[in-house]
């Protein structure tokens, strides 16, 4: 039986979020799936600590007294994932960004697992919420996992989506959606198309040299123009290959930026311990 | 006279387009700088990929393509810096500059800071 399994970004119980996961859950079970919902709030996920291990030394984690594999183990046991969070500042919650964190482990991978996830995003107030899909792109694909639609959700008290019957309706259908893809296998972005054909979202960033734009999330470079007084982005064919969660990419990222960081760490010992010695004896923690 | 010398290593995937010599040699000529090329290809077909052990080797000998700038004049030796960046953009690690000498250092690392280190 295909399972499908919630993520849930939110510490409230029964809040909003919870509320439309569940929702969509619902539709994902009318549709013959087995469910289960994590609020990650419930478990521990400490902060990564930096230290590399786990691409220099047995692809381990070294952070072992908190949940993390569970919560890995989880999405690498169900066949697709919703991930909801709310947004309180412009972005979702740190709880996702703990966990995007921690993803270094998983970040490596070069074969997509070909799973679908869906994002649902309750916020309260237009216009707040510009960096919602930026989190949740970087999340879903070190996961190796592949979008298929997202929603932002405008509510705002606790429980008050349900009076929202659209976005219960919508919520309802992302669950069935998913469930659908995953019995089809069918990862096609279902989804509002936004500038970036590849994570779908509407930011651009702009670069110094003041010529050349990015989407900051895929690191894919284009121009902006004017067309009929509107605004165009336009990405060459050929910039897709640098998009950087292709598989390749990743991969050369590992392999040429980070592994060879041992052999300059090794190099430059001597000088990094004289050079640092003041700030181990300056207000000492 | 200030010797400026800097050798850019870009590693797979680093420059957006790819590394011609003839290239390197128009930019030779037009920024009046000494300019060499060399590629380091280490990479071997597996499951699929061109793959590499990067793990313990030397940052010298893992695969890259290395292009080696000199001059004396700071402003020539700059601007050919630039048009490089502009061209493939910079390279893209910390240790990218390994081997240049000081004065050639500063100068890229400045213009990376500038112009393609984002």
């Amino acid at each position: 039986m295909m399972k499908v399994l919630a993520l849930n970004g939110s510490f409230r119980k029964n809040g909003n979020t919870e509320i439309l996961l569940k929702q969509a859950l619902m539709g994902a079970e009318s549709e013959g799936a087995q469910v289960e919902i994590l609020r990650l709030t419930d478990y521990k996920i400490g902060p990564c600590r930096g230290c590399g291990l786990c691409l220099f030394r047995e692809n381990v984690c070294q952070v072992k007294d908190d949940d993390v594999s569970f919560i890995f183990s989880k999405v690498n046991e169900c066949d697709g994932v919703i991930l909801g969070s709310p947004c309180y500042f412009l972005e979702l919650t740190a709880v996702i960004k703990q966990l995007i964190d921690r993803c270094w482990i998983l970040g490596h991978r070069i074969v997509k697992i070909k799973k679908p996830a869906t994002v649902i995003v309750p916020y309260a107030t237009r216009g707040w919420i510009p960096y919602i899909s930026v989190q949740s792109n970087l999340l879903l694909n070190l996961m190796g996992l592949t979008k298929i639609n997202e929603a932002a959700i405008c509510t705002q008290g606790i429980s008050e989506v349900v009076l929202d019957q659209e976005a219960m309706d919508l919520a309802y259908h992302m669950g069935k959606e998913i469930a659908l893809a995953i019995r089809e296998k069918d990862l096609t972005y279902k989804g509002e198309e936004g500038v970036c054909p590849s994570c779908h979202d509407w930011l651009v960033r702009i670069l110094k040299d003041r010529e050349t734009i990015e989407c900051p999330t895929c690191g894919v470079r284009g121009k902006l123009m004017m067309v009929d007084g509107k605004i165009r982005v336009k990405f060459e064919e050929k910039a897709w290959a640098d998009n950087r969660f292709r598989p390749e990419v990743i991969y050369n990222h590992y392999t040429y930026h980070i592994s060879p960081s041992k052999d300059y760490f090794l190099r430059t010992k001597e000088e990094r311990k004289s050079k640092s010695q003041k700030y181990r004896e300056y207000l000492p923690g | 006279m200030t010797e400026y010398f800097v050798k850019l290593r870009y590693y797979t995937g680093d420059a957006l387009e790819e590394i011609k010599e003839g290239d390197l040699k128009s930019l030779a000529r037009k920024y009046g700088v000494q300019i060499s090329y060399e590629k380091i290809e280490n990479r071997q077909m597996k499951e699929g990929f061109l793959m590499e052990d990067t793990l313990d080797k030397q940052i010298e000998d893992i695969s890259q393509e290395v292009i080696t700038v000199s001059g004396d004049r700071e402003g020539k030796f700059s601007d050919c810096i630039r048009a490089l960046y502009k061209k493939h953009r910079c390279p893209r690690t910390v240790y990218s500059l390994l081997g240049s000498n000081e004065a050639g250092e500063k100068i890229a690392k400045g213009l990376m800071n500038l112009y393609g280190g984002w």
